[in-house]
């Protein structure tokens, strides 16, 4: 009998051993460096963090198995072949099943082109093209709502605070700036209101006074500003240097450290960030608050207000993981990703459609804020009218 | 046929390449594989107007983009067959080849070379603004492989589509080994060592300079199609002067004037970055400096210094 115990209980804890043993590998694909690196690299990050966080909480638990998270990264520099390739070395040779990060659009829609056709699930983060949603790709997800739908918000907003002219300095050739200004025109004309001068900077730009020159003698009642980060400073400095005095608005999603680099916060002070209630710590909730607290610990930086979108996209698939009970069959887990009510751990405020977090579409919907610069913070100020479930509905009818 | 050891050697490599598929066990080096087969065709026409011309053209990856938008689009808008678009790339891009060669084969050396890269940077910023015909950054997606759905071959599958690019890749390689060899072609080398000389027996230079340059652009705009048709995807992001650059780098680093060059510096260019990963930021900086040394140290590239290894070892002056 007792021989027979023994054995049961070595044979208890041999298993409980293998269980402990087990190591499910996910990848990140995303810009470690470059231009886009502002965005890729927090992605990164929060991706790691969060697999800590879960690993420490006793990691993924299917069935009688537990697994442990390992995070493996490849720098796509936001380059379509380059993120191709980082995708497919993870696939095919590192055997990850389940990729996420994905900051920019472009690099996202390469891969995207191929996702469908492999066993694997690409949980997209900060990329905001629309199109990467409208494709109807059952093992694609994404944590960013598309920039239109912050862009119709930003366009009420503007218009409701009694702006008619409103000139707009943007990255114009990327397609969701673009996107997200078409629709912040529709709305800005339905209350009236018009977009004076469409002017355009490439993301490597720095001076952008000719551009604002230009408007300040088209004397607007607003700008616009949308782009990436640094780029978007340089304008905020240079249109104070210039002596342009009309309310700023942007959609930039730059954290407080990203923006001092290049302005001071004089120069940043009364802008606007209208863009989806990402992390800022006066807007955050416990989560948020936390999570801001053990990412500047563990990285020794404030993290950028758009790296819980990969954060969360963590915390989304060991739901669904959890939820299918396989880490092998990639189909259940898409499959329980678009079933999945929104997660307790997850830091962005998001809109469930249907009581899920993802529609079914694959896209997740977070509210639109408004946010100011005042005294070197950025504030949340007011919630911007968010329709998820509309949004949804005509993101369905999109081809 | 006489079985020399350059014979030898072709023979060996095209053994070699036969069989890679069946040798590689991790598919993503089959991946990488079919990338750098499309970097062979359009090396092979940068070789035409770079290494055999002696004219540097900064405009490669440029033409491969007219190719991959031309063969996407015409699919996309006219439901045209893809083999058929895959043919008519290279002619679209020849037209366009022909405008732009026409003018900056005017003026020589440097000058030559930022025509060349003007060219480039617009044909990007075109790409990348016309957003109604090319959808800007955001790209074209759902470019379907060739063969439709009931073909007999899974396109799909990645050994397919790498015999396909490797047959085309050989019959391009042929293609410009015989162009070499004819007598347009050695009136384009005749024209590298001394333009002036060929005008003065009454050559007309430009014509076969400009024959260099639309056949080069052609190359590049077949490789483009066969990239988009391979990828399912583009977007102007691939097509820009630094991808211009790695065709002028795989001529040089495989070695510049010679057939066998643009093959070897076709796989350089795509597998080295991927080899050094490791170093993850200082990736790019380690990649540029082996392009760096290389250049200097290895200025007949990699198959000069094979060419002079084999002479040693023949006892032969290299």
């Amino acid at each position: 009998m007792k021989l027979t115990t023994l054995t049961a209980a070595l044979a208890l804890a041999g298993t409980t051993a293998l269980a402990a043993e087990k190591t499910l590998d996910i990848g990140v694909s995303d810009a470690l460096t470059g231009g886009a690196a502002v965005y890729g690299l927090p992605q990164a990050n929060a991706v790691k963090m969060a697999a800590e966080e879960i690993n420490a909480a006793g990691g993924i638990k299917v069935g009688d198995d537990t697994y442990m998270l390992n995070v493996i990264a490849y720098d796509d520099k936001a380059n379509p072949t380059e993120a191709s390739n980082s995708v497919r070395k993870l696939i095919d040779r590192d055997g990850v099943k389940y990729i996420l990060g994905f900051c920019c659009s472009g690099a996202t829609g390469a891969v995207a082109s191929f996702i469908e056709n492999e066993d694997a699930v690409m949980l997209v983060g900060n990329a905001a093209e629309r199109s990467i949603t409208t494709r109807e790709i059952p093992n694609l997800v994404r944590t960013r709502p598309p920039a239109d739908y912050t862009g119709a918000a930003a366009g009420t907003f503007v218009a409701q605070k009694g702006h008619k002219k409103v000139a707009v300095l943007g990255a114009l050739d990327i397609g969701f700036y673009a996107s997200y200004v078409d629709a912040f025109e529709k709305e800005l004309e339905k209350a009236g209101g018009e977009i004076v001068t469409r002017e355009s900077f490439g993301l490597k730009d720095r001076d952008m006074t000719p551009q604002l020159t230009k408007i300040r003698e088209l004397g607007p009642d607003a700008i616009l500003v949308v782009g990436y980060v640094e780029p978007a400073a340089f304008i905020y400095r240079q249109a104070v240097e210039l002596g342009i005095d009309v309310p700023r608005f942007g959609f930039t999603s730059g954290s407080e450290e990203q923006f001092l680099r290049v302005a001071t916060s004089e120069q940043m002070e009364g802008v606007w960030d209208l863009r989806p209630t990402e992390l800022t710590l006066l807007s955050a909730s416990d989560n948020g608050i936390a999570y801001h607290a053990n990412y500047s610990e563990k990285y020794g930086i404030a993290p950028s207000p758009s790296s819980p979108y990969a954060y969360d996209q963590t915390y989304a698939l060991k739901d669904a993981i959890e939820a299918a009970g396989t880490v092998d069959d990639t189909e259940a887990v898409a499959a329980a990703l678009r079933e999945l009510p929104v997660p307790d751990e997850v830091v962005m405020q998001y809109l469930p459609v249907d009581g899920k977090m993802f529609d079914v579409n694959g896209q997740a919907y977070t509210s639109n804020g408004a946010f100011q610069w005042q005294g070197g913070n950025w504030v949340f100020v007011q919630d911007l009218p968010s329709d998820a479930a509309a949004y949804s509905a005509f993101l369905s009818t999109i081809d | 046929m006489r079985w020399n050891g350059k014979t030898l050697l072709w023979a060996l490599a095209l053994v070699g390449f036969i069989l890679l598929p069946q040798l590689i066990t991790v598919k993503y080096y089959l991946h990488l594989s079919i990338l750098a087969l499309c970097w062979v065709i359009a090396a092979q026409g940068q070789n035409l107007i770079q290494g055999y011309t002696g004219y540097v053209s900064i405009v490669q990856a440029g033409f491969m983009g007219i190719g991959a938008y031309s063969t996407a689009l015409m699919g996309l808008h006219y439901d045209l067959p893809v083999w058929l678009t895959i043919l008519l790339a290279p002619c679209v891009t020849a037209v366009f080849a022909v405008l732009t060669g026409y003018p900056s084969l005017r003026v020589k050396g440097h000058y030559f070379a930022v025509v060349t890269l003007a060219f480039n940077l617009v044909i990007f910023i075109v790409l990348m603004n016309w957003h109604d015909l090319t959808q800007g950054e955001a790209g074209i997606t759902g470019i379907p492989k060739p063969g439709g759905k009931d073909s007999w071959l899974n396109w799909r599958d990645r050994g397919t589509y790498y015999y396909f690019v490797l047959s085309i890749a050989i019959l391009m390689t042929g293609l410009a080994a015989l162009i070499v060899r004819s007598r347009i072609g050695q009136t384009l080398i005749a024209i590298r060592q001394n333009e002036d000389l060929v005008g003065a027996i009454g050559i007309a230079a430009w014509k076969y300079k400009l024959f260099a340059f639309v056949t080069s652009a052609m190359y590049a705009g077949l490789a483009g199609a066969i990239y988009a048709h391979y990828q399912s995807f583009i977007n102007p992001e691939i097509f820009g002067v630094a991808q211009s650059l790695d065709a002028i780098l795989a001529v040089i680093i495989g070695g510049s004037g010679t057939i066998a060059g643009p093959v070897i510096g076709a796989f350089f260019v795509v597998f080295l970055p991927e080899y050094l990963r490791f170093a993850d930021s200082f990736r790019l900086i380690l990649y540029g400096l082996v392009l760096v040394l290389a250049t200097i140290f290895m200025p007949r590239g990699i198959v000069g210094v094979a060419g002079d290894l084999w002479a040693k070892v023949k006892g032969k002056p290299s």
